[in-house]
């Protein structure tokens, strides 16, 4: 039974720039420089992340490498190396633990804490947790402190990066009020749009539609958005979540009738995916990968493959068959990976 | 162009090559074949870009001339085609006419141009050694390649050249395969590089018991030239782990296995390993190893094998199929499993240069 709101006390704790920080950090050289780290241009390759002088530029993670460069030719492009940023997590995965068994890490820059037993207040914590993985690492952080993962994790961007902010319970409905929309789960382009047809853009413009009223709008999910817009979100810090898979999908504004424009589709979706198995899972292993369209007419097929490697090759090959199993337009394209249980990964042993 | 052959020699030819073609391109010339008939032979060739094999067949050569067909429908007509004589005309629309007891078939192809041309292979470092060697040895090693694609560099084997030896390696992380085989080089000649496993399975297949393989390395591409078929692979880029340090040095208990017998009662007692933990359990006590499997819920296996063995009582647990593997493939009637302990690898010998090591499962209480 998840603890009410009321009574939590969670951080959302968001390493900044975490991969290229690491890099300026072990090479001074670097420091004041757009750095951006990933796959190199000539290989398609995408930036994971890329740190604040870069992003300047307009340069955000996911980004097609060669687009990165075009709109700053001076950006130093670098390999990422995986093994340095896990070890480096590692370091930050257990300062967090003296804080409180509670961590529920999303990626590797990226966690939530659960210190509610913790009888010191959050806030003064958090910039605890946050210095000590600055002495330990010379690496920066920010956080979010509020009473559920929905406020912390909001929070931790406002004044990011290298800062914190908190929502004492008593404020969240104050502080939802301002908030855009987008900012909620769930929330894409279309919903927006939909939203914003109904003159509402705010968190606070739609604390005013009744639960009936949203739930008539977006059906379950509008009814989830009531709670949403005003901050209540219930779910619980568990720790050590085993993701059993990971996926893109885009909705279209206009359906899409050819496999042409499917295929470049996919190829965007796959470019994206490729970014946040690099970036959140890059040691699991995939043991499936799948496709799913959803069309206009609201149905929906999925196709999954065991065997086949994430490769975009193969998703194309999904995609086709997908696409001819009927004649309808589409409206959605989801692509992603299924992982082995960690639990058999460990059973065997490893040599390399 | 225009030729005739026999069934059986069309059909050879093209089995040679039609592996390489790729199913589903965006390149629609890749899934055609090259032929290039001249004086009395015509040249078959298939490439994926990554790979491309030139084969051919001896054939009555009207007319010399070149084009490009589909090479899967090719071969499914040829083999359907119910006279031994087969006559293929092509026009200067690449068109062809294959004709054949009272069967006619036109089929359309593409021009020779836009067939993309093997590589060249200039200033390669070329070592000639026997065809059975090399078959062999890719035999010993290939089974244990990773399919993991995140993992590029293991999804193909190393050819190391060094010392007058090339050394074959392949491994998937859990497991890894070596064979070392005697071969007179030149210093120069030297080099780490990794084949892919789709040439190595064409390469595989393509080996036979006799001649020799002439195998030039240039940059970045290899060439495996068997006399009357060639095949070219690109090589992946990247260094392949140091496979040496997980090959230990010392054994505490040398056992000595009779290959089938030990593989039979594998074979059986695996038939109860569980899908989820898919593990075996070898338990050695004085003169004997006990194979046990178990699934909860299904059932258990267990068989007892008489072997001389005198150290201390222990169980170490594999995955049935790493452990099956090297024995289905070697052909020795008798093989040594030496063993450090229960968290340790144990490697698999024969009287010839080879090592299997593998990595055992943890034991759950």
């Amino acid at each position: 039974m998840p603890l009410s709101s009321a009574s939590r006390a969670i951080i959302h704790l968001d390493m900044d720039c975490f991969y290229a920080a690491i890099e300026v950090r072990d090479r001074p050289s670097l420091r004041g420089k757009p750095v951006g780290v990933g796959g190199a241009r000539d290989r398609r390759g995408v930036l994971t992340t890329c740190n604040y002088e870069a992003r300047a530029f307009g340069i955000r993670s996911a980004m097609p490498t060669f687009m990165a460069l075009q709109r700053c030719p001076n950006l130093i492009v670098l390999p990422t190396r995986f093994d340095v940023y896990r070890k480096e997590a590692g370091i930050v995965r257990e300062i967090m633990h003296r804080f409180t068994s509670l961590v529920e890490t999303l990626s590797l820059d990226e966690a939530y804490l659960d210190v509610t037993a913790n009888m010191r207040p959050p806030g003064p914590l958090a910039r605890e947790v946050r210095d000590t993985i600055f002495k330990e690492t010379k690496l920066t952080a920010s956080a979010g402190v509020g009473p559920n993962k929905l406020v912390a994790k909001i929070a931790s961007e406002i004044n990011k990066p290298n800062g914190q902010y908190e929502v004492k319970p008593e404020k969240v409905s104050e502080f939802m009020h301002p908030l855009l929309v987008r900012k909620l789960w769930g929330i894409g382009a279309v919903t927006e749009e939909k939203l914003a047809r109904a003159g509402i853009t705010t968190c606070g413009e739609m604390q005013r539609l009744s639960r009936p009223e949203l739930h008539e709008l977006f059906g379950k999910f509008g009814s989830e958005l009531y709670d949403l817009c005003r901050g209540i979100d219930d779910r619980v810090v568990e720790p050590n979540r085993e993701r059993k898979s990971l996926s893109t999908e885009e909705t279209f504004s206009s359906d899409l009738t050819t496999l042409e424009q499917c295929d470049e589709k996919v190829t965007e979706l796959f470019e994206e995916l490729a970014a946040e198995l690099a970036q959140k899972e890059p040691t699991r292993r995939i043991t499936k990968i799948f496709l799913k369209l959803k069309f206009s007419d609201f149905t929906r097929t999925t196709i999954e493959r065991a065997g086949l490697g994430p490769n975009l090759g193969n998703y194309h090959l999904l995609l086709e068959e997908a696409f001819s199993r009927t004649g309808k337009k589409i409206r959605l394209i989801g692509i992603g990976v299924r992982f082995a249980e960690i639990e058999q990964e460990v059973a065997q042993l490893s040599l390399l | 162009m225009k030729f005739s052959a026999t069934k059986e020699k069309i059909l050879e030819g093209l089995q040679q090559v039609q592996n390489v073609v790729s199913t589903r391109t965006t390149l629609p010339i890749l899934s055609n074949v090259l032929l290039q008939a001249k004086e009395g032979t015509v040249n078959l060739t298939t490439t994926d870009l990554d790979v491309g094999v030139r084969g051919g067949f001896e054939a009555n050569v009207d007319k010399a001339g070149a084009t490009t067909l589909p090479a899967r429908r090719l071969f499914t007509i040829i083999r359907e085609l119910p006279s031994s004589e087969i006559s293929v005309e092509v026009d200067g629309k690449n068109a062809a006419s294959i004709r054949s007891g009272q069967s006619f078939f036109k089929i359309l192809g593409l021009p020779e141009e836009e067939f993309p041309p093997l590589p060249k292979f200039e200033n390669a470092k070329v070592v000639t050694m026997r065809q059975k060697d090399l078959r062999d040895g890719l035999r010993k090693t290939a089974y244990a390649i990773s399919t993991d694609e995140t993992r590029y560099v293991l999804n193909g084997v190393l050819f190391s050249y060094k010392e007058n030896k090339l050394t074959l390696v392949a491994t998937d992380g859990r497991r890894l395969a070596m064979v070392d085989l005697e071969l007179e080089f030149p210093r120069s000649h030297e080099a780490d590089i990794i084949v892919p496993t789709k040439a190595v399975t064409e390469l595989a297949r393509l080996l036979t018991d006799d001649g020799d393989v002439k195998i030039s390395v240039g940059t970045g591409q290899i060439a495996f030239d068997l006399n009357s078929t060639l095949l070219v692979s690109k090589l992946i880029e990247g260094n392949y782990p140091n496979y040496k340090q997980v090959i230990p040095s010392e054994a505490k208990e040398r056992i000595t296995l009779e290959r089938e017998t030990f593989l039979n009662s594998l074979r059986r007692v695996s038939l109860l390993a569980s899908d989820k933990s898919n593990s075996i359990k070898l338990s050695f006590s004085k003169n004997n190893i006990e194979i046990t499997a178990n699934t909860p819920e299904v059932g258990e296996a267990r068989e007892s094998l008489p072997v001389v063995y005198k150290g201390r009582d222990f169980s170490i647990a594999f995955n049935p199929e790493f452990l099956m593997a090297p024995l289905r493939n070697l052909a020795d009637d008798e093989i040594f499993f030496d063993l450090i302990d229960e968290m340790s690898p144990g490697v698999l010998k024969i009287q010839t240069p080879f090592l299997y090591v593998l990595m055992p499962m943890r034991v759950s209480a």
